[in-house]
């Protein structure tokens, strides 16, 4: 196995490598836009849990056009700092806190977003229903955080697991939205239990106000009996979406795509920021992990060797729009 | 049998899932968790399962709280409340079980090991990540820590709620512990999800009506998957996704201390993982760790932290649930259980702390100071089990021994044994006498080879193996006339192998050695042309089993003499025999009678045995051989590789009896037994072991359950090494036994020692409580049948092959009685994720009926592809064994392909790309076509293949490949069709990415001649879509009840990405033109849209009319269609996350009813039986129970006591 075997074996990744986009989701929103016309009349945009930012790059690209309007506002939220982006407003923040989407609608001049998106996912487990839940506990604080911030008649987009409980979900956030779909663009694997719910015209029931300090959200999302096993399961209409002439996400593509164009190997547009695991994979490769037939030798004397020590972390604060 | 049509009843038979929480009671008992199954193992004298309940309903459980623990738990808060407790029934246990939102208490009876339900579930509205026994009275109150950095206060029994608290930090949380004696002090440290801890108390609330964050421990760069706290010594430990586990000294928490010292410090930063930490357990002195690499590591706290040991027992996919008894964290001995997401659990025992830990070089290998001249070339273990010494071989010509700490030279070979020196020992059998002498041969340079007695090194014979160098000397043991000879055998030069028996005899002057020169052997002509490894056959006298340097395998006969007694038996080849006796009277060389050329690799044969009349092989290719003799030609059944990097076998290793007297015996006994029962052909593989060499490690793997049992760092491949199997190992039914015995080898010029030899004793002593699966994913599942002597459910057993992406191919048999899970064989031979299986069942044709299916054995032709557009096919022969009434199970390899297969053999392919995409094998389907089967494939290149294979010269080829669907072939299906005048039709129905299903006419292939290229289609005839993307499972079931056309109407159900079900009805005409041309009919077209809520991804018509899909949904649902379309009966909650694949079948004896089995991130099974109306009340109430549910609200509640 290569380092172009990914190449063949996700096209998208390698046409995300070809196109500039950071990650190959960005074809995903590309393809959810193209069924549900997303970008249409969007002067203000919200990413949520944004990096590496390939949707940042979607809603920059799109949104702003040729004529690089100045009129279209493009605010990126994320705990980790990410590569600017033209047109994109930054904001470290955390998608819980009052003081992030108090600064989102600063940042739209007391206007509330048209759209927001999420292409969050959370640190899995590999167990399934702690993957589940947490997952959709981070959708649910991104639906909390656009309670704040997307106006009556907006729209939000958001990555979703289609596991055991997904009905519940769809169940909470048609409360919120006239019409909640569930799509799952082309470019996203047919294996993956990844899916997209499309939620259209925010419309929040009477008298709800916006509270971020009690995630009462959660509070109502919980099992009923007679969903796990009955037939009264809340269910939203299901579209696959992008053209079916596009490339195939599932299918293995041989390097050569055409006669005329000699492949050619490219790295990856953007590498992952400072993984968990970075730390451990620097000790292994210097074969520095302790082992049964080897003392680990003093740990600081062997971090501080790589260089790795404690870096300093980021302000917290904002960055402003590079462009 | 009837369908169970409107009133099914579906119940869970069998599960397998990732055990994800472990918890001892005291010593004697553990607690597991697998899915929502609490189960409990005695640990007392022998290990068992002792009581098994479903208590979380669709919860998996997290967590297991015994309401005492046993001595100085984790916790000595405890030890208050079990002091109270003990006035209770001291037989009688409650346990906290959670999980999930849902929390239960249970009743544990000791003395009649049985578990009870207390209370009924209780579902909480958040997610619980600890639960703390609280002391109070008169009810039971807990303490219960929630996803959302939260706090309740709940009595046991009731539910009620009594106090709620918040932190101001209402971020997640991924772990909790609570400390404290009482609710009032509680402290809670939490592991958030931007990876810190943070420590509060409920009572630390402010005015605002939140706790304030107390204590902040920084420096994790991944979130925090567990926690222990150690108050005595005030250690909290951490284990993170960011692979480390962090220990902090933080002082006393909880009671009046708070939340202990104001600057907590990190003391240690414990780096050993290859992965992620799930989680950890700290005891006074140590830390134990354990995570999704599949080791527990046992951390010394002397140094900087060290490893002390690494425990490894589960298969792929981690280890999700660790815990240790209070015994070992006193000061004594105790136990340390593992469970794995492959659904085993292990235990171990651990001891207390040895007390010269700083010597830990030492520790490990220990130098046995050879001092005599030269460097040490050979080194062999002499003597029985306990008395070992060990015996060295030098470059200059001289044997020593070992006795106490000297060596002392037994033996100098002179100038001619000087610079070039082998050695080979074996113990002979003192002719009438029962004592045995150790004997050793030693060959030189210039043909010489000097046999000596090792207890008298003056008494033995100089014998000439030719002029030139000795390549090898090797001893073989055979049975003649009914006692044992040993024959020595010399590699000399020009591929010639000098033989002699070699005989002691003993009178009054003492012992004698007496030798006599037999026929040589010749090796086929090669460049490196001697022999490597040898044994006598027990099948028959005379004949050897060899194998050598150039790799291949050869089978000797020796030539009958004129004067022996059974010289008549082979008179019958006339001629031939005449020629032959000519050449041996001039003492011409044997040539061998069967050949395999280089099976094992340009790197030589290193090993060969027989074993229960089964011969076994192993070379440097890292493959071991299992071979049959049939009619004096060797045959190849199987090839079973070693584990990634390991590619120098030297040896396997038989698990059970392993005692060189036993297998006499066992010898003996055979060839009786092969004398009266004739025509017993099924012979089943014995468990072994690999032994041999991965990289710099000396390794002891274990292919059945993909476990290194023994890894000694000695330096690699190309050194001289002896081992030292543990004397319990033949008592020891547990394969990790085998691995504790002591490897002699020679490092750097020294010889070196594992362990001690003296010593007998093991640190590490492991049980296999329960057996795990694949770890990873299982991708499919066929089954194959169902065995049973009586026809009675507890003696049923369900026959089935998994495979899965750990890259196996796994047999294994279910007891749905028991819930007994067997692993019969583990197939390694797929380099790649494992994708789809078929199966055909040969019909048993024997004397008592024809065609009819016997229910002890089965036979079946099993098909597996994957990944790497790779294809394997066994013959998989299982029965029940007379004696213990277990099914056996017999593979036997027939052949194997790789699209790719011309690249791995290219050379200097590291230098160029690969162009070819990397296909994957989606799915498959078998047809049998007289001796032939044809395979089809959807293929993730975008084509459709054909395969033939025949089982009789062992051939797999591609007959038809066509890329007309241009994306993923997801599914396939094959329908054959033959009527009365031998028409024959074969459709071919596949589904793709886009939702399409299409149907082709491959009938031609059913006609063309083998070896006759074969023109296919180049389209299909018919394509209808069926989906919005991709079709993920194909089911068809011709619909035989329906009128004269019959067996021309198909349904044809197909599953979904989108969660669709379909059901088309379909017809087929094949015209009666010239062209003969097929045409289609579609009849009817029903579909529901939302079948499940994510992919639908596997289906299967038990009947035309009875539909079970599955889905990662987790729901099993049982459709029945009729004219207007389909309807759902019923609908089963599975707790098999990722269901990937699904098979289902009627079964068999009075019982009937149906089995449905659903394979993902495990197996399970359920049965399906119509609803009787006299069914037991017992069973009604006990469900009924399991089924009580009491939601626990608390978003209202704000009281704060």
């Amino acid at each position: 196995m290569g380092r172009s075997s990914k190449d063949k074996r996700d096209i998208y990744y390698r046409l995300a490598k070809e196109e500039g986009w950071r990650a190959r989701s960005a074809f995903k929103l590309l393809q959810l836009d193209e069924e549900f016309n997303l970008f249409k009349g969007v002067s203000r945009a919200v990413d949520l849990c944004a990096a590496p930012g390939s949707w940042s790059q979607v809603l920059s690209r799109k949104l702003r056009g040729k004529d690089k309007s100045e009129e279209v506002k493009i605010v990126a939220v994320d705990l980790q700092a990410m590569a600017p982006l033209p047109g994109v407003t930054q904001i470290q923040g955390d998608i819980t806190k009052i003081s992030t989407a108090q600064e989102i609608i600063r940042h739209f001049e007391g206007q509330s977003a048209d759209l927001v998106v999420c292409d969050g996912a959370p640190d899995v487990t590999g167990l399934h229903d702690v993957d589940e839940y947490i997952q959709a506990q981070l959708l649910l604080a991104a639906l909390n955080i656009t309670t704040h911030v997307l106006k009556p008649g907006g729209n939000f987009v958001a990555k979703i697991f289609r596991g055991k409980d997904v009905t519940l979900l769809y169940s909470q956030l048609k409360i919120f939205f006239s019409s909640v779909t569930c799509a799952k663009p082309r470019s996203s694997r047919n294996s993956s239990i990844e899916a997209f719910v499309v939620c259209q015209n925010y419309s929040p029931p009477e008298g709800y106000v916006p509270n971020m300090s009690n995630p009462l959200l959660d509070h109502s999302y919980d099992v009923d009996f007679n969903q796990l096993e009955g037939p009264n399961r809340i269910i939203v209409p299901f579209l696959a979406c992008g053209d079916l002439s596009a490339f195939d996400s599932d299918r293995t593509y041989p390097l050569q795509l055409d006669s005329s164009k000699a492949y050619q190997y490219l790295p990856p547009t953007q590498p992952p920021i400072r993984p968990p695991y970075q730390q451990a994979c620097q000790l292994r490769k210097n074969n520095l992990l302790a082992k049964e037939d080897s003392p680990s030798g003093p740990l600081d004397d062997a971090l501080s060797a790589l260089h790795l020590g404690t870096s300093p972390d980021t302000n917290s604060a904002t960055s402003g729009t590079s462009d | 049998m009837a369908s169970p049509v409107g009133s099914a009843v579906m119940e869970i038979a069998v599960l397998v899932a990732p055990v994800t929480a472990l918890e001892f009671l005291g010593e004697d008992f553990l607690l597991t968790g697998e899915g929502p199954i609490l189960s409990v193992y005695s640990l007392q004298a022998s290990t068992k399962k002792c009581a098994s309940l479903n208590v979380l309903h669709n919860y998996r459980i997290h967590g297991i709280r015994p309401g005492r623990i046993h001595q100085c738990g984790e916790s000595q808060f405890n030890s208050v409340i079990s002091s109270e407790i003990s006035v209770w029934d001291n037989d009688e246990e409650e346990i906290i079980v959670f999980g999930g939102k849902g929390v239960r208490l249970v009743n544990f009876n000791s003395a009649g090991q049985c578990l009870k339900l207390i209370g009924p579930l209780l579902e909480l509205q958040d997610w619980v990540l600890d639960i703390h026994w609280l002391k109070a009275q008169p009810h039971t109150l807990l303490g219960i820590a929630l996803a959302h950095n939260a706090l309740l206060l709940l009595e046991a029994e009731s539910g009620n709620i009594l106090s709620f608290y918040s932190c101001v930090e209402s971020c997640l949380l991924y772990s909790a512990l609570m400390i404290g004696p009482n609710w009032d002090s509680l402290v809670l440290v939490g592991g958030t999800v931007f990876n810190q801890l943070v420590l509060w108390r409920p009572t630390g609330t402010k005015s605002s009506g939140q706790s304030q964050v107390e204590r902040r421990l920084l420096g994790h760069s991944g979130v925090i998957f567990s926690l222990c706290y150690h108050l005595k010594s005030g250690w909290l430990a951490s284990a993170s996704d960011d692979r480390s586990v962090r220990l902090w000294s933080v002082g006393t928490l909880g009671g009046d201390a708070g939340c202990g010292e104001e600057t907590p410090t990190c003391l240690r930063v414990l780096y050993g993982h290859q992965a992620r930490v799930f989680c950890v357990k700290l005891t006074p002195s140590r830390v134990f760790s354990a995570g999704e690499d599949g080791a527990c590591l046992l951390w010394e706290w002397g140094g900087e932290g060290k490893v002390g040991c690494t425990f490894k027992g589960h298969r792929s996919g981690g280890v999700k649930a660790l815990a240790v008894s209070g015994g070992s964290i006193g000061c004594r001995e105790g136990w340390m259980a593992t469970g794995g997401a492959d659904g085993g659990v292990r235990v171990w025992r651990v001891a207390e702390e040895k007390k010269d830990s700083k010597e830990t070089q030492a520790e490990t290998q220990l130098d046995l100071e050879f001092k005599g001249q030269g460097c040490p070339k050979v080194v062999r273990l002499v003597g029985e089990d306990e008395s070992n010494t060990v015996l060295v071989c030098t470059d200059q010509g001289e044997v020593c021994l070992s006795q106490g700490d000297t060596w002392n030279v037994i033996w100098q070979g002179g100038a001619e044994f000087q610079s070039y020196c082998i050695m080979e020992i074996t113990s002979i059998q003192v002719q009438n006498s029962n004592c045995t002498v150790w004997v050793c041969a030693v060959g030189n340079l210039n043909g010489g080879v000097q046999v000596f007695l090792i207890g008298q090194p003056g008494v033995g014979v100089l014998l000439k193996a030719g002029q030139g160098k000795v390549h090898s000397v090797l001893w073989v043991k055979g049975l003649s006339e009914g006692s044992w000879s040993w024959c020595l055998l010399a590699s000399g030069s020009e591929g010639l192998v000098y033989r002699w028996t070699i005989k002691v005899m003993e009178d009054e002057s003492g012992l004698h050695m007496k030798e006599e020169t037999l026929l040589p052997f010749l090796l086929p002509p090669c460049a490196k042309r001697w022999l490597t490894a040898a044994v006598t056959l027990g099948q028959r006298k005379g004949l050897y089993l060899c194998g050598d340097r150039r790799g291949s395998l050869l089978l000797y006969a020796e030539r009958e003499k004129n004067d022996t007694r059974n010289g008549g038996e082979r008179r019958m080849d006339s001629q031939d025999q005449e020629t032959e006796n000519r050449q041996t009277q001039m003492g011409g060389p044997i040539s061998p009678i069967s050949t395999l050329y280089g099976v094992h690799g340009k790197q030589g044969v290193t090993f060969v045995c027989e074993y229960q009349d089964l011969c076994y092989t192993t070379g440097r290719d890292g493959s071991v051989r299992i071979l049959t003799v049939e009619e004096n030609v060797l045959k190849v059944r199987r090839v079973q590789r070693a584990c990634r990097g390991m590619e120098w076998l030297e040896k396997v290793l038989f698990l059970g009896s392993d005692a060189p007297e036993v297998q006499e015996n066992m010898l003996n006994e055979r060839i009786e037994k092969r004398k009266s029962d004739q025509e017993s052909e099924s012979v089943a593989e014995a468990r072994f072991v690999m032994v041999g060499f991965h990289s710099v490690h000396f390794i002891i793997w274990d292919p059945h359950r993909q476990e290194k049992l023994l890894s000694v760092a000695c330096g690699g491949g190309h050194r001289s090494w002896a081992y030292k199997c543990p004397i319990h190992t033949h008592t020891d039914p547990h394969a990790h036994a085998i691995g504790h015995g002591t490897l002699v080898f020679i490092k750097h010029g020294a010889v070196m020692a594992s362990h001690s030899l003296s010593s007998t004793e093991t640190d590490v002593n492991g049980y296999t409580l329960k057996e795990g699966l694949h770890g990873r994913g299982i991708s499919c599942v066929c089954h194959l049948g169902s065995l049973t002597k009586t026809k009675e459910l507890s003696e049923l057993w369900e026959i089935f092959v998994t495979g899965g992406e750990d890259t196996t191919v796994g047999v294994l048999a279910v007891n749905p009685q028991s819930g007994t899970v067997k692993v019969l064989a583990v197939l390694t031979d797929h380099i790649s994720n494992v994708r789809a299986l078929a199966a055909i069942r040969r019909e048993e044709t024997n004397e008592r009926g024809r065609g009819d299916r016997t229910d002890t054995s089965l036979s079946s032709l099993v098909f597996s592809a994957g990944g790497r557009a790779q294809l394997q096919c066994y013959r998989l022969l299982i029965r029940l064994d007379e004696q213990q009434g277990q099914p056996i199970c017999q593979v036997t390899q027939i052949g194997g392909h790789r699209l790719d297969e011309q690249w791995e053999q290219k050379r200097n392919r590291h230098k160029t790309i690969k162009m070819d995409p990397e296909t994957r094998y989606m799915s498959m389907s078998v047809v049998q076509n007289g001796t032939e089967y044809v395979l089809a494939l959807g293929c993730s290149d975008g084509a459709v293949r054909l395969f033939s294979v025949t089982e009789s010269n062992r051939s797999v080829d591609m007959l038809w490949e066509c890329f007309y669907h241009q994306r993923c072939v997801l599914s396939v299906a094959t329908y054959k069709l033959e009527d009365t005048q031998g028409r024959k039709v074969l459709l071919l129905f596949s589904g793709t990415t886009d939702g399409c299903i299409s149907v082709w006419d491959l009938t031609a292939v059913l006609n063309s001649k083998a070896g006759v290229s074969w023109q296919g289609p180049s389209a299909p005839f018919f394509s209808i879509p069926v989906h919005q993307s991709g079709v993920n499972t194909l089911a068809l079931s011709p619909q035989r009840e329906m009128g004269q056309m019959e067996e021309n109407m198909i349904s044809l159900a197909s599953g979904g990405d989108d969660g669709q079900l379909s059901l088309l009805s379909i017809k087929i005409d094949q015209k009666e033109q010239e062209n003969g041309a097929m045409s289609l009919q579609l009849l009817s077209h029903r579909s529901v849209p939302l079948a499940h809520s994510s992919p639908l991804t596997g289906l299967c018509l038990l009947s035309p009319t009875l539909l079970v899909s599955t889905s990662p949904d987790q729901r099993l649902c049982l459709w029945s269609v009729n004219s207007d379309g389909l309807r759902p009966l019923k609908v089963l909650f599975s707790h098999t996350a990722d269901a990937a694949g699904l098979w289902a079948w009627f079964g068999v004896g009075p019982e009937g009813g149906a089995w449905v089995v659903v394979c993902g991130q495990g197996l399970q099974l359920f049965k399906l039986t119509e609803r009787e109306m006299d069914e037991p009340n017992e069973t009604v109430n006990r469900s009924a129970k399991e089924e009580e549910r009491k939601k626990v609200m608390f978003s209202h509640c704000v009281s704060r006591t």
